[in-house]
């Protein structure tokens, strides 16, 4: 086992670099010069010395690692490797193996991190809510699907399911919105908290509940319709092994059958899913902070992409990636933990 | 494979037998009733009648037994037949195909993707798009098609027809009076409802009406004058919260608001954007309204001698007594004429070109004025150029061919001759200048709104009219139609998703068939590079691929063209495992050692002996994905990162409608995209799910 996950960890640091040089390389095809840019915002300063602009230019690119001290040009390789701190940039590493992630240019040049800071803690506390409250709703459903094979519930669910998942993000919420804030007015249209509330402790949160009621639900619901149908297909398949039989034949109560026998069967492909879908959903709510104004990565990444704030792109992008990776690695250990078998073959 | 297919020639026969001798059955009785009417000696008649019976009574089985098959499925019709009872032996792909056609969810969806393609791909035929198209004059109209529902009462007498923008308002020789159009404003400050007459009017006789842009006045048999409709930007009244600023407003003059006028001595009500003008018999003009509608209207209602005024968008004309005209500040506008001359533009000043002659009448469009001079002339001046594809230009008059009446809507002229023909010119969007064919008489009057013309004939009835009639699924925030927007953007939507799964298809078979034929160390680059590929978190990576096509300047076409490759090659991976996964099960299989053994060459055994045998795993993906495809394409171009405005998609058609108004107020602009985008991905997805139940019997067996 250990030397399975020690394998797996290095494969997974290897793809991790690999990637990293993809994101670099396809943001550096972006026609955009940061030196430039920088320079170009003194101009006011430097209207009477031309001169004294391009050697601003100049020791900017230095610093950037543009080019080196004897006015070369850094090829992209080494900046590539700059970037990442294994190689030095201006006699020291400073890289994002050293923790420094760039600057926001639109934020005022704070640090990337410290901008993600708060935009990070919201999208994990709605992702963390809404894989729960999914859980929650499809196991059950899905299990019940399958047991009731056939039944009017189940051609009910299956229905459903595909227009759930038949319908993109944005037309969920859309027409959620339409329902639930501005004809029954229960929950507010867009924002995150009482304008000019000052609560704490308990009631803060709660009122941060009513304000993330909405795209929790449209999360939620989103991913209903897949989830259950995975759910149920893999219980189906599990219900119809033989050890399901056997333990029916010995007079095992159906509970017992369905939820300890079957659906233990049934958890690999279910882990699978949820680890994944929990990933997914990290970049799929781009779309619901987008659409309800929530200050999170994924509002935080569209703003950049248009602010040409490549930085805090590039580390989001990166963060998108570990995070994916870490997840594969997550479903391998998952696996040991839930079937012996497995544990025994690694 | 061969016997089956026999087998199944054979029961195709025993079938269509069956139906002939059930029809022929039932023909002879028709025969009988058909001799009664025939003549008896009449024998070769009788026969072909009697042939032609049976015919069209096989053909009728044959349709409704499909027709039943389709939608109720064949396992009742089998089950009540006895003769089926005996299972028949049919080939495989007969056999799926069978099985799909039973069940009627499915072939409803098939049905409805069908549709929808055709929908998308001729329609755009029939209906082009204009893509820098707008009309300000039409923005945010709710659907249907109530522009031109004149009331019936008011169409066999009708007396005036005014309308500027999206409503009209009528009256009667009785002095009745009528609104129609898209009469709700949702969107303006005070969200008024033209229907809603005020106090005032109600159940008052009314002398003169007309209807401005977002606003209407009428004067009563009794003299008061009347406004209702929007007041916030000074139309009528005082009420209105810019209504005293003398900046932005000419305020309705204290004597029409609180006393009356003599209505016989009004020769000319008109109105415009968000400003009003009643011209007197005596050459006095009462002007007021919203600078913005006309900015030299102050000037206005110090003139005298007047007979007529027009009203464009953002300037008045009137036109004198003595035949001369008044342009106020607005001179620029219209001081030079372009005329053709011998092949050639040439530019005319407008008081050379009439030298002494008198203009008659005017009309105006939005930002041209029209004149008919005293010896039967018509010119135009002002804006009124060929910009547009749909632009009808003016026609030639005859010599002895003079204008009797002249109308203006917002960017047409309508005319009718001496001869008693009418032309319309000018843009034809909305079809405002397709004069219906029929004979007209210089007797006719035309009364011509913002983008709708009627025929009024002698007796006061409406002839004919013709125009824009509205809007089937309303128009959104710059005045375009919805319903044709979804048109082209279906077409967008469906070509990228179908390019982008040709694509990744391509890419996960070459993939798949490889790595799970040759295996080894191939298998093992292939495998590792489909799973960096899948690693690739999905949404963001597409989008700082968009962000960075949109930063280079690559046409349009270009760009759409690489969203296609890049949401092709971002979903191939889940395909192309499976592809390994079942090529891996087949080239264990007999017929690939015998086809080794016959020396095939191992590229032909991987793509053309064991392809085949995973097409059923391919089918199901590729249907599945298209729509996956298309959800994501309208995903990105939702958040602007996919196909731009203004060219639309059925994403991005939803690209800033998400705002309470918009979801609240103007659902049509979010709803319509957003059920043809839906019932389409339901519908694939539908077909898909079927496919992949009918093509794994085990699956099917299950349910």
């Amino acid at each position: 086992m250990r030397n399975y996950l020690l394998k797996r960890i290095l494969y997974i640091f290897v793809v991790f670099i690999i990637l990293s040089f993809l994101m670099y390389l396809i943001y550096n095809m972006i026609p955009f010069n940061r030196a430039d840019w920088i320079a170009d915002q003194q101009k006011e300063f430097y209207k009477k010395d031309p001169q004294g602009l391009e050697a601003l230019r100049q020791s900017w690119k230095i610093k950037l690692g543009y080019i080196d001290a004897s006015g070369k040009e850094i090829n992209i390789f080494r900046r590539w490797t700059n970037w990442l701190g294994i190689t030095k940039l201006n006699g020291e590493f400073n890289g994002i193996f050293q923790g420094n992630f760039g600057v926001s240019y639109s934020n005022s040049n704070r640090p990337v991190l410290e901008v993600l800071k708060e935009p990070m803690k919201n999208t994990i506390f709605i992702n963390i809510f809404a894989t729960i409250l999914a859980l929650a709703v499809t196991i059950p459903l899905g299990i019940k699907c399958a047991v009731k094979k056939g039944s009017k519930i189940d051609t009910g669910v299956q229905v459903g399911s595909i227009i759930g998942y038949s319908m993109p993000t944005f037309i969920t919420a859309i027409l959620f919105i339409f329902i639930f804030a501005i004809k029954i007015k229960i929950f507010p249209v867009s924002g995150q908290k009482t304008p000019g509330s000052e609560y704490t402790g308990v009631k803060a949160f709660f009122d941060k509940l009513y304000y993330m009621g909405l795209p929790l639900i449209v999360m939620t619901f989103c991913s209903l319709g897949g989830m259950t149908r995975y759910v149920r297909a893999s219980m189906i398949e599990a219900l119809s092994m033989d050890c399901i039989r056997t333990a029916r034949a010995k007079g095992v109560k159906e509970k017992t059958v369905v939820y300890s026998h079957a659906f233990r069967n049934a958890l690999i492909p279910i882990i699978t899913l949820v680890v994944g879908w929990f990933l997914g959903i990290f970049s799929g709510s781009i779309m619901i902070e987008n659409i309800f104004g929530l200050n999170g990565m994924g509002k935080v990444y569209i703003g950049s992409l248009n602010n040409n704030d490549y930085d805090v792109v590039l580390t989001l992008q990166m963060f998108y990636v570990f995070i994916s990776l870490v997840g594969n690695l997550l479903i391998d250990i998952l696996y040991g933990f839930i079937d012996p078998r497995i544990r025994v073959s690694a | 494979m061969k016997d089956f297919e026999e087998k199944d020639k054979k029961s195709e026969i025993l079938d269509e037998s069956l139906v002939e001798t059930s029809a022929s059955g039932k023909a002879e009785e028709t025969i009988e009733e058909t001799v009664v009417e025939t003549k008896p000696d009449d024998k070769k008649c009788r026969v072909f009648l009697s042939r032609l019976c049976g015919f069209f009574k096989k053909a009728g089985l044959t349709v409704w037994s499909w027709t039943k098959r389709t939608f109720c499925g064949a396992s009742k019709e089998l089950s009540d037949d006895k003769k089926f009872a005996v299972e028949e032996i049919v080939s495989p792909t007969r056999q799926v195909v069978n099985n799909f056609f039973r069940k009627p969810l499915a072939v409803i969806s098939l049905l409805i993707v069908v549709g929808m393609f055709l929908f998308v791909c001729i329609g755009p035929l029939v209906r082009g798009i204009d893509l820098s198209y707008m009309e300000g004059y039409h923005v945010n109209i709710a659907p249907g098609y109530n522009f031109m529902k004149v009331p019936s009462k008011l169409s066999k007498n009708v007396k005036s027809i005014s309308s500027y923008s999206f409503f009209s308002v009528g009256l009667d020789n009785d002095d009745n009076l009528y609104v129609w159009g898209n009469t709700k404003m949702p969107t303006a400050a005070n969200k008024s409802d033209m229907t809603k007459l005020p106090d005032e009017l109600k159940g008052k006789k009314v002398a003169f009406a007309a209807a401005g842009y977002d606003h209407a006045i009428a004067i009563t048999t009794e003299g008061r004058v009347i406004g209702w409709g929007e007041y916030d930007c000074g139309q009528y009244g005082d009420k209105g919260s810019l209504a005293n600023l003398t900046s932005t407003v000419y305020k309705m003059p204290a004597g029409l608001m609180n006393g009356t006028i003599d209505p016989e001595q009004v020769e000319q009500l008109v109105c415009g954007y968000q400003v009003s003008a009643i011209v007197m018999k005596s050459g006095k003009v009462y002007a007021w309204g919203n600078y913005a509608g006309a900015k030299n209207l102050r000037a206005l209602n110090s003139l005298n001698g007047v007979k007529e005024v027009q009203f464009l968008r953002g300037k008045c004309v009137a036109l004198k007594k003595d035949g001369t005209l008044w342009f106020g500040n607005a001179n620029a506008s219209f001081d030079t004429l372009e005329i053709e001359e011998d092949g050639q533009v040439k530019f005319v000043d407008l008081s050379e070109y009439l030298a002494s002659r008198k203009v008659v009448r005017i009309a105006a469009t939005s930002t041209a004025l029209g004149m008919v001079l005293e010896d039967g002339e018509f010119v135009v001046a002002g804006l009124f150029s060929p910009t547009k594809t749909s632009f009808v230009s003016i026609p030639d008059f005859a010599d002895d061919e003079d204008i009797i009446d002249v109308g203006g809507g917002v960017k047409h002229f309508t005319v009718l001759t001496s001869k008693g023909k009418i032309y319309s010119f000018g843009e034809n969007y909305l079809g405002q200048c397709n004069v219906p064919k029929g004979s007209f008489t210089d007797t006719d009057r035309l009364c011509v709104g913002a983008f709708q013309n009627y025929v009024i004939s002698e007796n006061n009835s409406i002839k004919t009219k013709w125009g824009c009639k509205g809007y089937l699924f309303g128009t959104d925030e710059m005045g375009r139609d919805v319903f044709n927007r979804i048109m082209h953007g279906g077409k967008m939507t469906m070509t990228i998703g179908a390019v982008a799964v040709i694509i990744s298809t391509f890419i996960a078979i070459l993939i798949g068939c490889i790595s799970g034929y040759f295996g080894g160390w191939v298998d093992m680059l292939l495998m590792r590079v489909t799973e960096i590929f899948s690693a690739i978190p999905f949404l963001p990576f597409a989008l700082i691929l968009s962000a960075v096509l949109a930063g280079s300047n690559l046409t349009e076409n270009t760009r759409i063209f690489m969203i296609m490759v890049i949401l092709g090659l971002l979903s191939w991976t889940g395909l192309a495992r499976m592809i390994r996964g079942q090529v891996l099960a087949e080239r264990e299989k007999e017929f690939v050692t015998a086809a080794k053994a016959m020396g095939v060459k191992e590229g032909k055994i991987a793509f053309k002996h064991i392809l085949p045998n995973v097409i059923s795993v391919i089918l199901v993906s590729v249907t599945l994905d298209f729509a996956g495809c298309m959800l994501t394409e309208s995903s990105l171009s939702y958040l602007g990162f996919g196909v731009k405005l203004p060219r639309p998609t059925w994403g991005n058609m939803l690209d800033g409608c998400n705002n309470e108004l918009v979801i609240g107020t103007l659902w049509w602009r979010w709803l319509f995209p957003a059920l043809f985008l839906l019932i389409t991905t339901i519908a694939i997805n539908i077909i898909g799910d079927t496919l992949r139940d009918v093509l794994d019997p085990k699956s099917s067996s299950e349910r």
